[in-house]
């Protein structure tokens, strides 16, 4: 009887003790951060959607093995879209409808539009990362969404001394079907007009496209010296290959906007050699800041990071530094932290425009070429934020 | 003109080579094997192997052995004791194969794109209507036309190819007669796998390499087969280059429209003639 009463005891001290631990904690630890990551997993741009959770992931597991950001452990999950405006829709509602309000990673153009008037509505606050598109930051603006990429605009702004010193007079694109390809082709056709060139042809491409003979073709008796190709993921791999058999690559100055990423170079080897292009972000920079995230990623991933990965880690960061300068993890706090404030990143320290939620950036230009004996996108131009400002056209 | 018809007939050729294995297998085993993109895939990645370490011929007779072995094992192991079953159930179990299948491929070569290169032989460009063609896409179009011919010549005149047409016309009398069926199908399952696979491989120096990319050409294939008529031969060939050719004239000249074309001529089809160009079974 005893014993059982002793027992009894023990037991009820150890829930008490319990209890006053469970209390503790809570009145210890905050809410989590948590981050939702719509992204394409097996669409055409599964391989973009592989650096952003790449990115994402070490972003997350840097900060939790520092303790945390604003003392808030952080934690992510992800969904497939395949890319498509309605998947994207659909999965980001679900992600913040579970408690995942911060929403980052959707990569075509299409979908960031799709969620960005439900964000307010959800509310959610939408960081893009990869999305081109003027819009979203432009007559689509919403008061959720920020974007840490540059814009078509700015990636127009950035070959324009390039473009006008080139000989090539009559230019072509090339471009997929979707909001992103209509919106850089507009963007690039005033540039190229601008610098005194002639548009010969605008060939807009279903995406998945595998087939890409009859537009190599057209865009052949288009008789352009120059092309802008607007294609990534497996839309760029598939036109390049077949371009070098049609013997287009070799013939015609070849640029593009993330037409010939680090990966896509990687894929595409020695066919990609010479291609001009727009370089938003490469593990070459040489910035302290860079180094030190090189050298930190290098190391869990015995790789260096690539375009895609550095963008999505620069939007990690802004939102990390906007959680701590908050102190709050709802999306009404982060917004108003977010915008018109200053960041430290990868790409040094860097304003987000109240005006258009746009991060002034700079931006890079150069060519596919040999580097530390293999081929990667090499930087030969540097703009500053201040020469690829681009225009405002929102009004929130 | 004549070059962009041309085109379309190499992607015809293209969607033929994965069609006919569609066919070989619906006919035989009457079912629509939604793991026939995956086996593409598996080719694909298959014949760069073996290509990486020796040359892309050697990757491209690799991959038909490898993918007929696999086909022998997905008759014996899944279609003949699933056959009594509702075919629903194996068209199931054959979605559940593309999804292993696919698995399986990321975690063996990755889920990032690969890209494979014509052999030198093949690279390079010919002369033709007074513009540069590629030399790898007639031998795209040479394939199919020896694969069409020689199935044909096959199933017309041998004594297999009668039991295999028999066969897809009526497998119970056909058994009644005294064909093994069991046998029969065996044979054509691990040659439409074969087929499978050695489309993947003429595809690769055309398409990136990815886990998924079956999926991007198995619907267009699934078209040919049904606009074809489900089962028959000649059907899937004329079919195929019908696609091919409104594939290429719809990015010319109805660019807006160019992906709901296919689309639109099936259900034309359908409405004409359900059972597809070339008859097949109702």
């Amino acid at each position: 009887m005893s014993k059982m009463r002793k027992a009894g005891r023990v037991g009820l001290g150890i829930a008490a003790a319990t209890a006053l631990l469970i209390g503790a904690g809570a009145a210890q630890a905050k809410d989590a951060l948590k981050i939702g990551v719509p992204t394409d997993l097996s669409g055409t741009y599964a391989d973009l959607g592989n650096q952003v959770i790449r990115a994402v992931e070490f972003a997350v597991w840097e900060a939790n093995e520092a303790g945390g950001v604003d003392g808030r452990k952080v934690e992510y999950r992800s969904l497939d879209t395949e890319a498509k405006p309605d998947n994207a829709r659909r999965q980001t509602e679900k992600l913040v409808r579970e408690g995942y309000p911060v929403i980052l990673g959707l990569i075509a153009s299409g979908e960031g539009l799709a969620i960005a008037p439900m964000m307010a509505r959800w509310d959610g606050l939408y960081i893009s990362t990869i999305n081109k598109s003027d819009k979203l930051t432009g007559d689509s603006c919403e008061d959720r969404v920020f974007r840490v990429n540059t814009q078509s605009a700015m990636d127009a702004m950035t070959i324009e001394p390039w473009l006008k010193q080139r000989e090539e007079k009559k230019w072509a694109v090339v471009a997929v079907d979707i909001a992103w390809g209509r919106g850089s082709s507009e963007a690039f056709a005033a540039t190229a007009e601008g610098a005194g060139k002639t548009m010969v042809g605008q060939f807009f491409i279903p995406s998945n496209t595998n087939d890409f003979a009859p537009y190599i073709q057209q865009v052949k008796d288009s008789g352009a010296d120059g092309i802008w190709v607007v294609l990534a993921g497996r839309d760029a791999i598939n036109f390049a290959q077949q371009a070098k058999q049609f013997g287009l690559i070799d013939s015609i100055t070849v640029a593009g906007q993330s037409f010939t990423t680090d990966n896509t170079v990687k894929a595409l080897g020695d066919v990609a050699k010479g291609i001009f292009g727009i370089i938003n972000y490469s593990s070459t920079l040489d910035t302290a800041e860079n180094k030190a995230f090189v050298a930190a990623w290098r190391t869990k991933y015995d790789a260096d990071p690539t375009n895609f990965e550095g963008e999505t880690y620069l939007g990690m960061q802004v939102l990390f530094q906007a959680v701590q300068k908050s102190g709050s993890i709802a999306p009404a706090d982060l917004g108003k932290a977010l915008s018109g404030g200053e960041f430290d990143t990868i790409l040094g320290k860097l304003k987000m425009r109240a005006e258009d939620h746009q991060l002034l950036s700079p931006n890079y230009f150069g060519k596919v070429d040999e580097f530390d004996g293999a081929l990667r996108p090499v930087i030969t131009m540097t703009a500053t934020p201040d020469q690829v400002t681009p225009p405002v056209s929102c009004s929130m | 003109m004549l070059i962009q018809v041309l085109n379309g007939v190499v992607y015809g050729g293209l969607l033929y080579l994965l069609a006919v294995g569609l066919v070989l297998i619906f006919g035989l085993r009457e079912i629509v094997n939604f793991a026939h993109g995956a086996l593409f895939m598996l080719g694909s990645y298959i014949g760069f192997s073996i290509a990486a370490i020796f040359d892309f011929w050697l990757g491209l007779a690799g991959a038909i052995v490898a993918m007929t072995l696999v086909g022998l094992c997905l008759d014996a192991g899944v279609l003949r004791p699933l056959r009594k079953h509702d075919h629903m159930v194996t068209v199931l179990v054959t979605f559940g194969i593309l999804l292993v299948l696919e698995t399986f491929a990321t975690a063996v070569w990755g889920k990032a794109f690969r890209s494979m290169q014509p052999p030198e032989l093949l690279s390079g460009t010919v002369e033709l209507f007074g513009e540069p063609f590629p030399v790898y896409r007639l031998f795209v179009i040479a394939v199919s036309l020896c694969v069409a011919g020689g199935l044909t010549v096959w199933l017309r005149h041998s004594r297999i190819g009668l039991y295999v047409r028999a066969s897809s016309v009526d497998p119970t009398t056909t058994g009644i007669l005294g064909v093994d069926t069991d046998r029969l199908s065996l044979l054509v399952v691990g040659l439409g796998t074969g087929l499978a696979g050695m489309s993947g491989v003429i595809a690769a120096p055309l398409m990136a390499l990815s886990p998924t990319m079956g999926n991007f050409i198995l619907i267009e294939s699934f078209i040919v087969v049904v606009v074809g008529g489900l089962g028959s031969f000649s059907g899937a060939f004329i079919a195929a280059l019908l696609i091919g050719q409104i594939h290429n004239m719809g990015a010319v000249y109805l660019p807006w429209a160019s992906t709901l074309l296919p689309f639109l001529l099936m259900v034309c089809v359908l409405i004409w003639r359900p059972t597809g160009i070339a008859g097949g079974k109702g």
